[in-house]
Formats: C-alpha cells, sequence, structure tokens
C-alpha cells in the first residue's frame, strides 16, 4: 500500500511538469503585452525598454520557463507586475476566501446531494423519484452566473434576506455556496441513486433481507455505504473544479477570491499572478485526483487488496 | 403548519430587512461603489501606482485643483508665479497644514517629494521630468528650476499621480506604502485597504485647507466612507437598488434607464473625458486616398448615433478633443462633421462608382472594407450603427471583434483598416500619443506618419514657453491632424453617477473635472 503510494505521488511529478509548461506557454502565445497596461500617455520607448528588463521579459522563452521553475520550486511565485507585491502575498489573501466559499460549497452539495439521492433511491421510479431527479437535472444544466443572478434577485432584491453582494459575515457567503453548491448537489445525487440502486442488486443484500433485516436499515446501513464509495472519489474530483467553478461566481458576487484575482489579473496582463492562479487551481485538481483515489482505496477492501 | 412557517418566514425576511437597511443607514457614514474601470487599484502609492481609485485623491491634496472648465486653482499652494522664460515657477504654500502623521507640509516636505518622485524613476516620472531641481525659498515658498519650459506642469500637478506624499514615512514604509499605511493631506485617512475588495477612509478633523474649487474647505461633512469594489455591473447596480450601498461612481449606458426606474434613485451627470472616434488607417487601400477617408469620416452621422445608441445622453464629438479643452477650438472648416452629399460626391471622384446592389466599385472591385471593434457590448452596438452609415454612402464594411484585452496587440499588426475606439484623457497631447509618428500600430492604429505633422507636434511638446503658446501650438497640430482624417469623430459621453437620493444630499453645484475631493467635501449623508 505505501509504495503504492508512493508511485502514486510520484507520478504527479511529471503532471505537474507538463500542466507548468501548457500554463506558461500558452500566456506566452496569446496576443496581449502587460508593459502596454503600464504605460501612459508620454511615457517613451526606454521606459518600455526598462520595464521589459526588470520584468526579465526580454529574454528568450526558455530562459523564462526556467528561472519561472526554480523559483516556483523554492515558493517564490514572482512579483506582480501591476501590483507589484509578491505574488504569495496576493494568493494568500485570496485562497483563504476560496477554500472557505469551495468548502461550504462542496460540504453543501455532499449533504443535500447524498440526501436526495438516497431518498430517490428509496423512492425508484416514484414521483418523489422523478421530481428529485428532474429538479436536480434542471440545476445541474443552469449557467453558475445566471443561477447566481437569479439567486441574488429573489433573495436579495426580493426577499432582502442575504446581502447582494461582498464577503462581510455568513450572510454574504449563503448565496455564493448555493450558486456554486447546486451544479456539485446534482452530480452528488445522480450518482447516490444509481449506485444504491446497484448496490441494492447485489446478494448480500438478498441475504441480509433473508435475515430478516428491516428493509430501511439494509439500504441506510449496508447499502449507502458500498453506494458511497464512487460518491466519495467524485467528491474528491470536484474539489479542483469548485475552486475553478468559484471563478464566475466569485466576480458576480463581488467576493476576494483566486477567481476575483485570476479574471482582473487576465485582463491586466499580470502574467506572473495569471500563472500562480492556475497553477493553484491545477493542483488543487491534481491533489483532488490523489485524494479520490486514497480514500478509494481506503474504503474498498478489493481495491486494497489488489494495492497490498 | 404551512401557515406558520410562512408567517415565519415573513417575519425572518422583515427583520433581516430592517437589519440590513439600519446598518446601512448608519450615521455620517456612505458606501461608495468603486467606479470599474478603477477596480484592482493595486495601491495608494501615487509616486509608484499606474493606476489609481477615486479614494487615492481624497488621502493626497495636491498643489493645484483644476475647475470644471479646466482653470487652474489654488490647493496646497496658495498663489505661484512663472518666470517670463518659463524656466522657474515659485508657489507659496498654505501654512498650518500637516500630514497625517503629524509631520508638517512645508517647502521642505515638497522638496523632498519631489526628489522621491523623481528618483522613483517609475512611468510617473515624465510628470516632473522638466523640473530641474527644487529650491526652498523659506519654509513656506519653493522654487522649481525647469530645464526647459513646461507649460503643462500645473495640469501634471493637479494630477491624482502628483498627490504630494510625506516623504519621511514614504521612505520607510518601502513597498508597503500605499499598502498597509498612507500618510498625505488630504480630508481623508486611509483606515485600511484590501487590494480588490474595500478601501474604508475616515475623516481628518483637522483639515481646513480644501481646494479653492470646494465650497466647504474642511472638514468633510461625512466621517467615514467605504469603498467597495464590484466588477459587475448589475451587481453594482443591485447593491444600490437594495440600500447596500449609497453611491456607484461609474454607471454604463444602458443601466441609466434602470436607475431612473427607481423612485429613491437618481443620476448625476459631469462632463466626460472620453471621445469615441474611428480610426482610419492611412496606409491601407482605400484609405491611403485623403478623397476616400474625408468621404468615411464625413459619412459618419454623429447626431444620430447620439440619439439612438446613447439616448441622447452625451454630445457629439467633431474634433478629436473634448470640448472643454480650448485645443479643441480649430476653425469650423477643420471640424468633422455629417456630410452624405460630400461623401458621395468624393467617392465617385475617386473613382468609385455606385454599384447595383449599393456598394460602390473600382476596376471591377467592390469597395469593401474591415471595421475592428472590441467585445464589449456597448462598442458592437455602436459598430454596427457605424457599419449602416458606412453601408448608405456605398462603403461595405465588414465587423471583426476582438477581445478588448487583446484588441490593442491586434493593432500593432498594422493590418486594420477603419476600427471603433474610444480614449479617456483631458489633455491636448493625447494627439501626440495617438498620432505620433514613432508609435505606429498602436496608440497610433491609424498609421499616421506625416512630416508636416511630426513638425507641428514638435512644436507642441516640446518647444512652448508659456501655456498660451502651448494651446496655440496644440491647437496648430491638431487642426492640421483633422484635416488629413485619420480618424473621425463620433462621440463625447458624460461621466455618469448613481445614488440614493434619500441618503446622501449633493453638493448644488461640483466645480471640478471629476467627483473628486471637492465633491466629497461638500457632501453630505442625510440622517
Amino acid at each position: 500500500m505505501l509504495s503504492w503510494l508512493i508511485r502514486r505521488v510520484l507520478m504527479l511529478v511529471p503532471v505537474f511538469l507538463a500542466v507548468s509548461v501548457v500554463i506558461f506557454s500558452i500566456l506566452h502565445f496569446i496576443p496581449g503585452d502587460p508593459i502596454d497596461n503600464l504605460l501612459k500617455p508620454g511615457s517613451s520607448p526606454t521606459a518600455r525598454a526598462e520595464m521589459e528588463v526588470r520584468y526579465g521579459l526580454d529574454r528568450p522563452l526558455p530562459v523564462q520557463y526556467g528561472i519561472w521553475l526554480s523559483k516556483v520550486a523554492q515558493g517564490d511565485l514572482g512579483t506582480a507586475i501591476v501590483a507589484r507585491r509578491p505574488v504569495v502575498d496576493l494568493i494568500a489573501q485570496a485562497l483563504p476566501h476560496s477554500l472557505r466559499l469551495g468548502g461550504f460549497a462542496l460540504l453543501f452539495s455532499t449533504v443535500v446531494g447524498v440526501g436526495l439521492g438516497v431518498i430517490a433511491a428509496l423512492n425508484r421510479d416514484r414521483w418523489i423519484d422523478r421530481a428529485i431527479m428532474g429538479g436536480v437535472l434542471a440545476g445541474s444544466t443552469m449557467p453558475s452566473f445566471w443561477l447566481g443572478l437569479i439567486l441574488m434577485l429573489v433573495f436579495s432584491v426580493q426577499l432582502g434576506w442575504f446581502p447582494v453582494s461582498g464577503a462581510r459575515g455568513w450572510q454574504s457567503l449563503v448565496l455564493p455556496v448555493l450558486t456554486i453548491g447546486l451544479g456539485g448537489t446534482a452530480l452528488v445525487a445522480r450518482i447516490t441513486r444509481v449506485s444504491m440502486i446497484e448496490a441494492s442488486a447485489r446478494d448480500f443484500v438478498m441475504l441480509l433481507h433473508a435475515k430478516g433485516l428491516s428493509p430501511l436499515r439494509i439500504q441506510l446501513r449496508h447499502v449507502l455505504r458500498h453506494a458511497l464509495i464512487p460518491v466519495v472519489t467524485i467528491l474528491a474530483l470536484r474539489i479542483g473544479w469548485i475552486l475553478g467553478g468559484a471563478v464566475t461566481v466569485e466576480v458576480v458576487f463581488a467576493r476576494p477570491g483566486l477567481g476575483t484575482l485570476l479574471i482582473k489579473s487576465l485582463s491586466q496582463h499580470d502574467y506572473p499572478v495569471v500563472q500562480a492562479c492556475l497553477l493553484m487551481l491545477a493542483m488543487a485538481v491534481m491533489l483532488g485526483t490523489l485524494l479520490g483515489d486514497i480514500l478509494q482505496a481506503a474504503m474498498d477492501p478489493r481495491v486494497r487488496a489488489a494495492l497490498a | 403548519m404551512t401557515h406558520f412557517f410562512r408567517k415565519t418566514l415573513l417575519s425572518a425576511s422583515v427583520s433581516l430587512a430592517a437589519l440590513i437597511a439600519a446598518q446601512a443607514a448608519s450615521a455620517q457614514e456612505a458606501v461608495f461603489v468603486m467606479a470599474t474601470n478603477e477596480v484592482g487599484a493595486p495601491t495608494y502609492n501615487p509616486i509608484k501606482a499606474t493606476m489609481l481609485n477615486t479614494a487615492t485623491g481624497l488621502i493626497f491634496d495636491r498643489l493645484v485643483s483644476q475647475a470644471a472648465d479646466l482653470s487652474y486653482h489654488p490647493w496646497l499652494a496658495e498663489s505661484w508665479e512663472e518666470a517670463p522664460d518659463g524656466m522657474s515657477w515659485t508657489f507659496h504654500l498654505k501654512q498650518g497644514v500637516t500630514f497625517h502623521n503629524g509631520e508638517p507640509f512645508n517647502a521642505e516636505a515638497v522638496k523632498a517629494w519631489l526628489e522621491l518622485f523623481k528618483a522613483a524613476e517609475g512611468e510617473n516620472a515624465y510628470m516632473a521630468e522638466a523640473i530641474a531641481s527644487v529650491e526652498v525659498v523659506d519654509d513656506h515658498t519653493v522654487k522649481f528650476v525647469m530645464s526647459r519650459p513646461e507649460p503643462n506642469l500645473l495640469y501634471n500637478l493637479s494630477a491624482t499621480f502628483m498627490g504630494v506624499v510625506e516623504p519621511k514615512s514614504f521612505a520607510a514604509l518601502g513597498d508597503d506604502f500605499g499598502v498597509t499605511e498612507a500618510y498625505g493631506t488630504g480630508p481623508f485617512k486611509l483606515e485600511s485597504f484590501t487590494i480588490g475588495q474595500e478601501t474604508v477612509l475616515v475623516r481628518n478633523d483637522d483639515y481646513t485647507w480644501g481646494p479653492a474649487v470646494a465650497a466647504n474647505h474642511g472638514p468633510a461633512k461625512v466621517e467615514r466612507l467605504t469603498f467597495r469594489e464590484i466588477p459587475e455591473d448589475s451587481t453594482a447596480f443591485l447593491e444600490l437598488k437594495t440600500g447596500g450601498v449609497d453611491f456607484l461612481l461609474s454607471v454604463p449606458a444602458d443601466l441609466t434607464a434602470e436607475v431612473q426606474k427607481e423612485a429613491n434613485l437618481a443620476i448625476l451627470t459631469m462632463p466626460g473625458q472620453d471621445v469615441w472616434y474611428m480610426p482610419i488607417n492611412v496606409t491601407k487601400a482605400p484609405f491611403d486616398d485623403i478623397r476616400v477617408r474625408e468621404a468615411a469620416a464625413k459619412a459618419i452621422n454623429q447626431e444620430e448615433i447620439l440619439a439612438s445608441v446613447f439616448g441622447g445622453v452625451g454630445a457629439v464629438a467633431d474634433t478629436f478633443l473634448i470640448s472643454a479643452l480650448p485645443e479643441s477650438h480649430v476653425s469650423d472648416g477643420a471640424k468633422i462633421h455629417y456630410d452624405p452629399d460630400r461623401s458621395n460626391a468624393l467617392l465617385d471622384e475617386a473613382g468609385w462608382a455606385m454599384g447595383p446592389d449599393g456598394v460602390r466599385m473600382k476596376d471591377g472591385q467592390p469597395l469593401k472594407v474591415t471595421l475592428w471593434t472590441q467585445s464589449d457590448s456597448i462598442f458592437r452596438r455602436l459598430t454596427e450603427v457605424v457599419q449602416a452609415q458606412l453601408k448608405a454612402v456605398g462603403i461595405e464594411a465588414e465587423i471583426t471583434t476582438f477581445d478588448s484585452s487583446m484588441i490593442r496587440d491586434q493593432y500593432k499588426t498594422g493590418e486594420q483598416q477603419l476600427a471603433v475606439r474610444s480614449y479617456n484623457w483631458d489633455n491636448a497631447d493625447i494627439v501626440d500619443w495617438f498620432f505620433g509618428g514613432d508609435r505606429l500600430g498602436y496608440p497610433n492604429v491609424s498609421m499616421f506618419n506625416d512630416p508636416k505633422a511630426e513638425e507641428l507636434r514638435a512644436a507642441a511638446m516640446t518647444g512652448s514657453k508659456n501655456m498660451d503658446e502651448r494651446v496655440a501650438n496644440f491647437t496648430a497640430y491638431h487642426e492640421y491632424v483633422l484635416t488629413q482624417f485619420p480618424m473621425a469623430p463620433i462621440y463625447q459621453p458624460v461621466q455618469a453617477y448613481a445614488y440614493n437620493k434619500d441618503r446622501i444630499a449633493l453638493p448644488e453645484k461640483i466645480d471640478a473635472s471629476a467627483f473628486g475631493a471637492s465633491a466629497f467635501l461638500d457632501l453630505e449623508v442625510k440622517q
């Protein structure tokens, strides 16, 4: 198991390198020059050249990549071109907000999604199942920025329950969490339902019924346990996606976070910040995948046995 | 049960709404939303920043203030004299002024500040470039010794970038100045700042040295100002509508009607500093023929655009400069107005005959050109109208839309023929920026490089000894550029602000070029 874990972690290294090359090169191949945004009417061409030297933009791309990567390895994400602060500081300011939002959204989609999935599975093919699955389908197809605006119009403008935007107190967290969480809820509910129905058809369930256990107890104690294995894997995979999904939601709700930072830096062509934000999101996806694998191994005795 | 549930929900919503309203309505405190183009300003360091927001102008006073008619008036400097040859300026400073950290504001402080400004070697350094040295004449008199006459000095000294910082703390704090702490002499002190999120300013109770253009010279009437940064215009509008904020420092044209529908909201307009225009690439056929350029320029019906695209708010543009600038007062013949008869006659003369499908032809080729624009909805709408107006004289323009953040780089290819753009600047040197022969592609989207224009440009930029000469030189340069038709002027918007009139009492008159320190000094919050 331990050697598997070490191999699994080591596998992340080439993935990380590949991702870093993509992040670094995409930004340099799209048109756009950060220096343009810094120069104002009246600036001289020498001022431009000086700035290029200052930010290392005058060197060949592979050299820029090498320097960047070695610094990243030492935890130095560079200096923001527009903000002129260490990128690490900007990320440190933004990340906790995104983690809080993402964490609550994940929690929401887990609790509500599993709950709805169980109810739907227990009432398979009845109206309640159809209603839940129909609602869940509608929820998952709604674009998050649109859902955010609808929630804002209903709960902030009409009912006045929550603030429209910002990041003051728990009230301001409710609508963004709902906006991100509802999409995940749909996925979790569907997977929970399907895997519960699948697990219900297994032989051991028939045995439990034969033993005379109550059907509800069988479902909740035994079937659900089996059914949760794929759900946990999916949830772990969603860690990265939830952080990524927060990008638009943060902008709509004017919340601080990686998304707001990423969008602002993109429009300002602030390469070091954009690179760091993308790297954070990519790492969240990679770590989420790793976590998913580990959890699956820990929960499923068959996987554990195969790895032993 | 259902009844009980409904009742609980209702009472909960009423009490929550009341709580939120009570929070927003606390005494002498107002919440502003930063203009969308100011979102993300990373620092309150006027010397080093390339992007500053409205709050910066409340922390740092300037030596000189500018009125709505762009004339200059005293602020930290009580009066000033310029030497007849333009080689020195003497400023007499106000007495009894202190910085937020208690340090005195005097001639030594001005000298130290300008030395820091020049030493920063940043992109703002050009503003003080013509000042060779600063001499302390006495405690409250400084003399700027110039390396060349700089008639634009007062403009530079009134700019937010030349807000006077407290030199000792500036040197001590390094890069933290403007982020964790910032000290000026302004009517408000920086209490807290979270980049991209929120800035809180508190009143400077000692302040009595407001600019001459404000009715109230201090202290300000409002005790505490919160500036929130909301990148989405629609979110900002909903915040204003629900009472979450009191004032929006920018409102896009498409939201003004929504604001006007609300009984408790109002729009404030001030003269704008933007000009919308259609650059014409003078190097790309058919626009290498000046007759075709003039025809395209005079096909643009500015009045129709003002009415149909901008709802009649703002003014038409008939020169390249905002009409508040004296250099915009060129001869009538140089102004560019809609004249379809002239357009048609010029195109006929240039050999472009009207074809059966309404598109002109020459040597078997149709008069088809490209028209570039950026992705923002207002640009797209305006560009479609421009396209239709060009079509009316037989020019078929095909629209290409680029992402707003990418279009500058596209201009650098020089492949554009026509485009729709806008700029924001309130000084005549913008003509130099967009038509200087050494900036082809971008900013010189028109690829205009004309020997006579370059001569006039040099005279305007560095050959003027005083303000009158500068105005005359820039007017001549501007006028010549207009007669070569490297662009068609379209529209001058107003600056629109939206506010909650139950909460905010605005001064009767705001005598400034933007909603800045003088407006904030005079502004009141209703109890």
